[in-house]
């Protein structure tokens, strides 16, 4: 093989397989690669997307909205379209607070009724969803029996041991039945001693009243629809059971009014400043020799025990001599000098 | 049996004269770059002194090396998973700078640039690592020579065990001994730096046993520092590796000695092949503490035992390296003779530089005005010797005696030997009788002569071939290799990973 051919040779072989496709048919990719996109564009939103709408209703919409199951948060949104005409809806899907905000008398009707909560916007809002959905809800509405009209919690009234087991599934003593987190990993509540409850979410003490009682927090937790607890909960959702104790729980802590966030914080504060401190001054004690090495406290010592000796001979006038404590006579100078 | 080859090495303590030659030569070499002025990865010791680092044998300050558990295993003491942990921010076995010294220089510049003035301009020490002017307190040979004695020497840990009149003979004036121990790293067949990396950055090349630091792979743990009972890691604060000696394997590899074996103006080092049976390695290094030394030795094997030979290349061992094993001087030394003796073996880590224990002159009274000595037989009594046998036995015998005797006795026996052959003011029976006493013949005592006395750089130094294309072809492609390497760092450490 001469030198010439093995360069080529190596040349070649640097090159992955697919580049040297590419380096030979340049011709046909650039004919293939015109063409996908269109296609792949023409495909993918009709086949993907039409099958999620539901599912995306059911994690965004669900916790606030029926379709004939009657008002929670939100309003019921059995034959919305009649009410109001499509291109305000999808407006208002896409930018509620601008709605709002612009003064629509209707708008503030809405906030009106639902105790000045604003509807939030859904991750991942767009105009094609928007259609999407309203397209979903004018279908569900000619239904007798939509599929959203809302979970059937039960109406049995709140017992002592409901609360009580409420209060355990919120601090996390006894673990959620499908693997979701603990409230108290992101929320406080009024009667969590000491350090308190996370501080991701809003203190829970009063939710009962925010979220207007029994029936719409039942949703809400059904589905959770905010951005953070979404994604915890879509994949582990709460049992009816645990959503019947939990708005037994948040019932009877609303009674409470004194909920103070303020004291807690303090003393997560002092408390996180003192175990710093301790841990810093635990770290000072188990490491205390770490600044003395072998060298200087061995000549430090040896110089102190030489100064108390002379100062002991000095005062004896009459050292004892090193020939003595050898049992021999000799007259050495005295240590150090030689 | 699991036959493998090591570089090993003698240093003949009763011929160094303490010039260090070899630290400056490998100084010279190896450490004379930025983060390394502090390292000696040769450095020449006074004994009785406490070294360098300060007292590095003191192993209840720097829980150097291998200690027995108990139940039958070998636990590093310096770290373990366990400790690891609690000293994360901070190793408290670590030797600190001021335990090594502070490297400095002179502030050369002034002796020209100083203003007129009414004095002589001097050159202050510097420090060389902040460039501010020092008081030098302490240096990596402070104690050399006996240098500082009340402190240094009569802190030294082998001292003991000594009795209280024993350790003031040593420090009076007629009754003065020291001798020399150059150090570098033993290259030990347990290794415990390499056992306690936690990044894997140490190991022991396969072929010839030599232990080195990847420093592509060392994270600055410094766990090696810590663990290596002799101190013979240290780490670079400039490229945040540690580093140690390497026995100038570049040189090996192209047939030359190491630097500091080849420059020792007193001819005290030989290097050659010992071949061992790793398969008994953690039988012998659990040994108790008396029957090392004797351990170790029965892990040496015969390099002309045929079935030794057989298992040898059955491991790969190539021919060349297999004679150079026959060849080898250090085999003499320890195996055939037994006066060369591995350093504080109770460390467990089986070093494989070996030490010849020094004779020294007989001790001296001075009952009424002239001196006279204990012995009429001058520099051969050896218990009688300057040098008590405890303080060689806390050294080289790890406590006991009977190794070093042996060792000095044969010594003793063949100046004997050749005093009765070549000055002649000793009768040959006598002579004999001495052989005899120290197990030795007239044959091997004119081969320790030779050897020790007589001794060509070949005779030293047999340096088995390499084959680093071997080694290396397992690893890559020769070719790609050879571009890759040349001289200066071709990536050099860096801090970070």
């Amino acid at each position: 093989m001469t030198d010439q051919e093995r360069s080529t040779d190596s040349f070649h072989s640097y090159l992955t397989p697919t580049a040297r496709l590419f380096s030979d048919c340049t011709r046909l990719r650039l004919l293939i690669y015109c063409w996908l996109p269109p296609v792949l564009m023409a495909l993918l939103p009709s086949e993907a997307w039409a099958q999620d709408t539901p599912d995306y209703y059911r994690q965004n919409c669900m916790n606030c909205h029926t379709i004939g199951g009657g008002k929670l948060t939100g309003p019921d949104l059995k034959n919305v379209s009649e009410r109001k005409d499509a291109e305000w809806l999808i407006r208002f899907m896409q930018n509620p607070k601008a709605v709002v905000d612009s003064g629509d008398p209707y708008a503030a009707k809405l906030v009106e009724e639902s105790r000045g909560v604003v509807m939030p916007v859904a991750p991942g809002m767009s105009r094609y969803r928007a259609e999407q959905i309203l397209k979903l809800i004018e279908e569900e509405s000619k239904l007798e029996e939509s599929q959203f009209r809302g979970m059937q919690i039960s109406n049995k009234p709140f017992a002592e041991a409901d609360r009580f087991a409420g209060h355990e599934l919120f601090v996390g003593r006894r673990r959620l039945e499908n693997g979701g987190t603990a409230c108290i990993a992101c929320h406080s509540m009024y009667d969590i001693a000491a350090l308190g409850g996370g501080r991701l979410g809003p203190d829970l003490t009063l939710v009962y009243e925010r979220l207007q009682g029994r029936n719409s927090l039942a949703a809400w937790l059904m589905a959770p629809a905010t951005e953070t607890m979404q994604p915890i909960f879509k994949d582990h959702p709460l049992t009816g059971d645990e959503i019947h104790s939990l708005t037994a729980y948040f019932a009877a802590s609303a009674q409470h009014r004194e909920s103070d966030a303020s004291v807690s914080r303090i003393t997560f504060l002092l408390l996180g400043l003192a175990i710093a401190a301790a841990i810093i001054f635990a770290f000072d004690a188990i490491w205390k020799g770490r600044f003395s090495g072998v060298r200087s406290p061995l000549v430090e010592t040896v110089n102190a025990k030489q100064h108390r000796t002379e100062e002991a001979h000095a005062e004896q006038q009459q050292p004892p001599s090193r020939s003595e404590l050898l049992g021999v006579s000799d007259q050495s100078p005295p240590r150090g000098d030689s | 049996m699991q036959v493998r080859s090591q570089v090993s090495m003698v240093f003949h303590l009763d011929k160094c004269i303490g010039c260090h030659t070899c630290s400056v030569a490998c100084k010279n070499v190896w450490t004379d770059r930025k983060g390394a002025e502090y390292m000696w990865w040769n450095n020449v010791e006074t004994k009785p002194g406490t070294g360098y680092p300060t007292k590095w044998e003191d192993q209840d300050k720097y829980q150097g090396g291998w200690k027995s558990n108990g139940n039958g295993k070998l636990d590093i003491r310096s770290t373990s998973k366990t400790k690891i942990v609690p000293n994360i921010f901070h190793n408290p076995h670590m030797p600190s700078l001021d335990d090594y010294y502070e490297p400095w220089t002179y502030d050369y510049q002034n002796l020209f640039n100083a203003p007129e003035g009414p004095d002589q301009p001097t050159a202050e020490p510097i420090s060389m690592i902040d460039g501010e002017k020092i008081d030098v307190q302490a240096g990596p040979n402070w104690d050399d020579d006996l240098g500082g004695s009340p402190i240094y020497a009569e802190n030294d840990p082998n001292l003991e065990g000594l009795t209280e009149q024993q350790r003031l003979q040593l420090s009076s004036v007629e009754r003065l001994v020291f001798f020399y121990l150059p150090r570098i790293c033993n290259h030990c067949l347990n290794p415990c730096c390499v056992a306690s990396c936690p990044s894997g950055a140490l190991y022991k090349r396969g072929e010839d046993g030599i232990v080195l630091i990847d420093q592509q792979k060392c994270r600055a743990w410094r766990s090696c520092v810590a663990a290596c009972p002799y101190k013979k890691t240290y780490f670079n604060w400039f490229t945040g590796k540690s580093e140690k000696c390497i026995l100038c394997f570049p040189r090996l590899e192209t047939g030359q000695a190491p630097a500091c074996f080849h420059s020792c103006v007193g001819r005290i080092r030989y290097l050659g092949v010992l071949l061992y049976d790793a398969e008994k390695l953690e039988e012998i290094a659990k040994l108790p503490d008396d029957e090392l030394v004797e351990g170790q030795r029965s892990m040496i094997l015969d390099p002309h035992d045929p079935a030794v030979i057989a298992e040898a290349k059955r491991n790969g061992i190539p021919d060349g390296v297999i004679e150079s094993a026959q060849d080898s001087p250090v085999y003499r030394f320890v195996m055939d003779w037994k006066i060369a003796l591995p350093p504080h073996i109770e460390y467990r880590t089986l070093p494989m530089l070996f030490y010849v224990p020094p004779m020294s002159p007989v001790q001296a009274s001075k009952p009424e005005d002239t001196i006279t000595h204990n012995s009429e037989n001058l520099f051969h009594d050896i218990d009688d010797s300057r040098v008590p046998m405890k303080f060689l036995a806390n050294l080289f015998g790890a406590g006991h005696e009977g190794v070093v005797r042996y060792a000095l006795a044969k010594q003793k026996a063949v100046r004997w030997h050749r005093r009765a052959e070549t000055v002649g003011d000793i009768d040959r029976e006598t002579a004999d009788r001495m052989l005899r006493e120290a197990d030795c013949t007239r044959e091997e005592a004119d081969e320790i002569y030779k050897l020790t006395s007589l001794c060509t750089f070949e005779d030293r130094f047999v340096i088995p071939p390499m084959h680093r294309e071997q080694a290396i072809e397992m690893m890559k492609e020769p070719h790609e290799h050879r571009e890759e390497a040349g001289f200066g760092f071709v990536g050099g450490p860096r801090r970070g990973l």
